[in-house]
């Protein structure tokens, strides 16, 4: 990547940032980089909503049996 | 590519549940070390989980519009009362929408939907713990479900009430919508045999009049329809047999046309008839410009429900009964003047076809009118040479003016009339009176009068109406302007040919020669010919010769002032001699003459000429009574018997001849009166009333119409008044009679004279100086009419032959008095009484001192 990219990229993300700051997300730096990234390859923004909320609440439940199969996408 | 982002991907995803696991804050896992162990049983179940949600959503459910999910972000800040923090989000999200280029976010409204999403999660996790937050299309309410282990941990993990479950419903409507569709779709195929393609292009073909292969003409229904056949429902196939009465209406007017073109060989079809074909063909052609496109159309498959129907060019059922609404209407039209118009032809077809455009609504009633002008084309034009030159173009016999061949005299009463049943009804009555005559005026100048000025007055009327004389000036609509060119032509025409008449043939002129000749105006030279013709005459008719007659009557005439009279006037004036039986009198049989040539002769025509006749008869008829009283006057000159002459005779005989005489002049001036009378009667009040009356008339006739009928007038008053009507046949009877007793008594008065005049002669005679016994012996030889025998008698048989004769004489006289007197009061008694004929005025001269009515009143 070159600086300019670079560059935006960062600034980008301290404005994405911010902005789930407001908004309380409760989402770090790098986490959110995590799913910005997962995010601009295509993935629904509500999957991964989703995906942060149940994994984030692993704390007051045990981890699922595992019973279906994964399917890679 | 592929791989290289599903390896991305499946990394990334990796180190988002490590991050997710490593995050909790109490973690009971066992590896709650940061280093994190990817083949820890719970990170792969972790992962497997979370590829599992990833996977199961591919779609988003709302529309990728950053602004959007940025702006409702903004107003739920807004609402929750963080205004500061909204406005600084705005700020930030400008900044960040900015950002473009390598290195920036793609997409960036997935960005801020996961914001929102997680912070919204966050606040419902916050603010309800108790409410589990269920992930969307896989939490359902039922406990019974056991293959969702999600679900089912859910629910071992103690009683979570799930009277707060927020239900997010998947918004994914394409599925159910697009199931619903497949089964119509499915039902549409099963209910149809027949696709709507193949419908609509049968419909096309059947409004052309061709039989489809599911559409076909039912003779029994008259009309086409979908056969029985075909598994359709009823709503296609009444839709169908609808469209199709446009091929019922088709095929009618087709068939009339080609009818027509079939016939028209034959002559059965007229100009008219052929317009009318014409202008049919022209619309029906446009209908096929209308069903070409509609064919065109038609190629173009009927989108079915389910795929994305584009309002681009199909043609289905429904849109072809929107494109047939008004080709049916005129269609419609059509077949109903087809109908009308099978049987008639011309005019007819044309007054049928306007009754038809009296129509209110602007469509059919622009439809009729153009329809109109190509149909009245042919009529128009026909009126228009005819009015203008004269010509009657009718092969077809469909023109209202008829013509048929005549004799030229009779050209202008019978060679043209008016055929009501060929006249269209736009045109009026008194318009078509008009151009009859126009044309008729022209015919009979040129063919009678030999006169080629009027084609210039044709040409003028029509540059004052403003049309040309071409050809197809005028058109149906303009009633008007060819009713300012029929009366401007028929203006110009009607004068040139009165014009013609007065100037040309002299129609004045002769009608005066007629009245003075015929009619006997011409007094001093009726007088020369009753003179010369007077004792010809008398003799029986079948020893007359007439060309003694006619040399006689060129001598009357030169004696006379008629030989001043216009030599081609005279000409025509001639002897007739009528066809007499064997007892006739020349005086019975003899007439006069006149010649009308053309084209005089339209207006004395053979029963114009044979009324003059009996008028001149029956003028001559009293011309010769009153001549022979004259002529009777002229023997009873007092002077001639001079009462000194018969101082010889015997006093008895002397009173006879006195009273004899005095009752003849009585009776003689008895008549006379009578006869003067009437005769001043005749030719004042009658003759030259009536022939004043049509001197007016002929000044103020506009066409040779008004003075035929002036003409008829004149002739008719004065056969009325002169009593030789049929109504008046009694009094001309009596009249006859009394003529006849008039001349009886001439006779008497003859006799008489004579016989005083020999008796005068004789007592002359013996006052010669010779001895007095001679003369009074001659004296007294009687008067009787042989003339050899009063020499030899001697005076007294003279007074006793006188004697004898007066009283014979006498009474003769008394009888004829007497008879008179009845016959006339006879007369005069009907005089009154008369209805017809106002005869006040000739009652009023004969009995001017009522002595007639005093003597015996009339009742």
């Amino acid at each position: 990547m070159d600086p300019e990219a670079a560059k935006t990229a960062r600034e980008s993300l301290d404005l994405a940032f911010h902005m789930s700051n407001i908004l309380d997300t409760g989402l770090d730096r790098h986490m959110l980089s995590v799913l910005i990234a997962l995010c601009d390859l295509g993935l629904n923004p509500e999957a991964l909503a989703a995906v942060v909320k149940e994994l984030g609440r692993e704390d007051s439940c045990s981890p699922p049996t595992p019973t279906a199969p994964s399917s890679a996408p | 590519m592929e791989e290289e982002d599903q390896q991305k991907i499946l990394d990334l995803v990796k180190e988002l549940v490590h991050r997710l696991l490593s995050q909790n804050p109490s973690s009971k896992a066992p590896n709650s070390n940061p280093n994190h162990n990817p083949n820890a049983p719970d990170f792969q179940n972790a992962l497997r989980y979370a590829i599992r949600i990833l996977s199961s959503r591919l779609t988003p459910s709302i529309a990728p519009d950053a602004a959007a999910i940025a702006e409702s972000i903004k107003r739920r800040l807004a609402t929750q009362g963080k205004s500061s923090q909204a406005l600084t989000f705005a700020d930030l999200f400008n900044k960040f929408a900015l950002k473009t280029g390598p290195g920036s976010i793609n997409n960036k409204w997935a960005v801020l939907y996961l914001l929102k999403i997680i912070s919204e999660d966050r606040k419902t996790a916050n603010n309800g713990p108790n409410s589990v937050a269920l992930l969307p299309n896989l939490a359902l309410n039922d406990p019974d479900l056991k293959n969702d282990s999600r679900v089912l941990h859910n629910l071992t993990r103690g009683d979570r009430g799930w009277d707060n479950g927020v239900l997010l419903v998947a918004k994914d409507p394409e599925n159910l919508r697009e199931i619903a569709f497949k089964e119509y779709v499915n039902l549409v195929r099963e209910e149809n045999e027949v696709s709507e393609e193949v419908l609509v292009r049968d419909v096309l073909y059947a409004c052309q009049g061709i039989d489809g292969k599911y559409v076909k003409f039912d003779a029994n229904v008259d009309g086409y329809a979908l056969l029985d056949t075909v598994k359709v429902p009823r709503a296609t196939r009444l839709i169908v047999r609808k469209l199709c009465e446009l091929g019922w209406l088709f095929r009618k007017v087709k068939g009339y046309i080609s009818e027509s073109m079939d016939r028209f060989p034959a002559e059965d079809v007229g100009t008219v008839g052929q317009a009318f074909c014409a202008a049919l063909q022209d619309e029906l052609s446009e209908y096929y410009k209308l069903l070409a496109v509609l064919e065109a159309q038609a190629m173009n498959p009927i989108p079915l429900v389910s795929e994305t129907a584009s309002s681009g060019n199909y043609l289905s059922l429904r849109r072809l009964s929107v494109w047939f609404a008004e080709p049916m209407v005129k269609m419609r039209l059509m077949a109903v003047l087809v109908d009308k118009c099978r049987v008639l032809r011309g005019g007819a077809m044309a007054g049928a076809i306007h009754l038809h455009a009296q129509h209110g609504d602007p469509l059919v009633h622009e439809f009729m009118r153009s329809l109109l002008q190509r149909v009245c084309s042919p009529l128009f034009e026909m009126v228009r040479s005819w009015v203008l030159e004269g010509e009657l173009e009718d092969i077809f016999a469909e023109f209202f003016v008829v013509g048929q061949p005549v004799k030229a005299e009779s050209l202008w009463r019978e060679g043209y009339r008016l055929h009501a049943g060929m006249l269209p009804s736009f045109i009026s009555q008194s318009l078509a009176q008009r151009i009859l005559r126009t044309g008729k005026s022209i015919n009979f100048l040129r063919v009678c009068c030999d006169d080629r000025g009027w084609a210039d007055t044709a040409t003028e009327a029509a540059t004052a109406a403003g049309t040309t004389t071409r050809r197809g000036s005028l058109g149906y609509g303009e009633t008007d302007a060819l009713e300012t060119l029929v009366v401007e032509a028929a203006k110009r025409i009607d004068k040139h040919l009165l014009d013609v008449m007065y100037t040309r043939f002299k129609f004045k002129e002769h009608c005066l020669a007629i009245k003075q000749y015929l009619l006997l105006g011409q007094g001093d030279f009726v007088q020369y010919l009753m003179d010369i013709v007077g004792p010809e005459l008398s003799e029986p008719a079948n020893t007359i010769s007439s060309f003694k007659l006619a040399g006689l009557l060129e001598s009357a005439i030169r004696s006379s002032n008629a030989q001043y009279d216009d030599c081609d006037i005279l000409d025509r004036l001639r002897v007739k001699m009528m066809p007499h039986g064997t007892g006739d009198r020349g005086w019975d049989v003899f007439s006069l003459e006149y010649d009308a040539r053309v084209p005089l002769d339209t207006v004395f025509t053979e029963s114009v000429m044979g009324r003059y006749l009996r008028i001149f008869n029956f003028l001559w008829k009293l011309r010769r009574v009153e001549h022979v009283l004259i002529g009777a006057w002229k023997m009873m000159k007092p002077n001639c018997i001079t009462s000194r002459s018969f101082t010889k005779l015997q006093g008895a005989v002397k009173l006879q001849l006195l009273s004899t005489l005095r009752r003849c002049q009585v009776l003689w001036n008895e008549m006379n009166h009578f006869v003067t009378n009437l005769q001043y009667y005749i030719m004042f009040e009658v003759l030259e009333v009536s022939w004043s009356n049509f001197s007016n008339e002929m000044e103020v006739a506009k066409d040779l119409d008004d003075l035929l009928a002036a003409h008829e007038q004149y002739l008719h008053s004065i056969v009325e008044k002169s009593l030789l009507g049929e109504r008046s046949q009694p009094l001309y009877k009596s009249l006859f009679v009394l003529f006849d007793l008039i001349l009886r008594f001439r006779s008497h008065a003859d006799r008489l004279y004579e016989g005083i005049h020999e008796l005068q002669a004789r007592t002359m005679a013996s006052s010669l100086p010779s001895q007095d016994k001679n003369k009074s012996r001659r004296q007294t030889s009687d008067k009787s009419s042989e003339p050899g025998s009063w020499i030899s008698d001697g005076r007294k048989a003279l007074t006793q032959r006188a004697g004898e004769f007066l009283r014979n004489m006498g009474q003769e006289l008394d009888a004829i008095a007497k008879e008179y007197t009845t016959l006339l009061e006879g007369f005069l008694s009907q005089l009154p009484v008369q209805q017809h004929v106002d005869l006040k005025f000739l009652l009023f001269r004969l009995d001017f001192t009522k002595f007639y009515s005093q003597v015996n009143p009339i009742k």
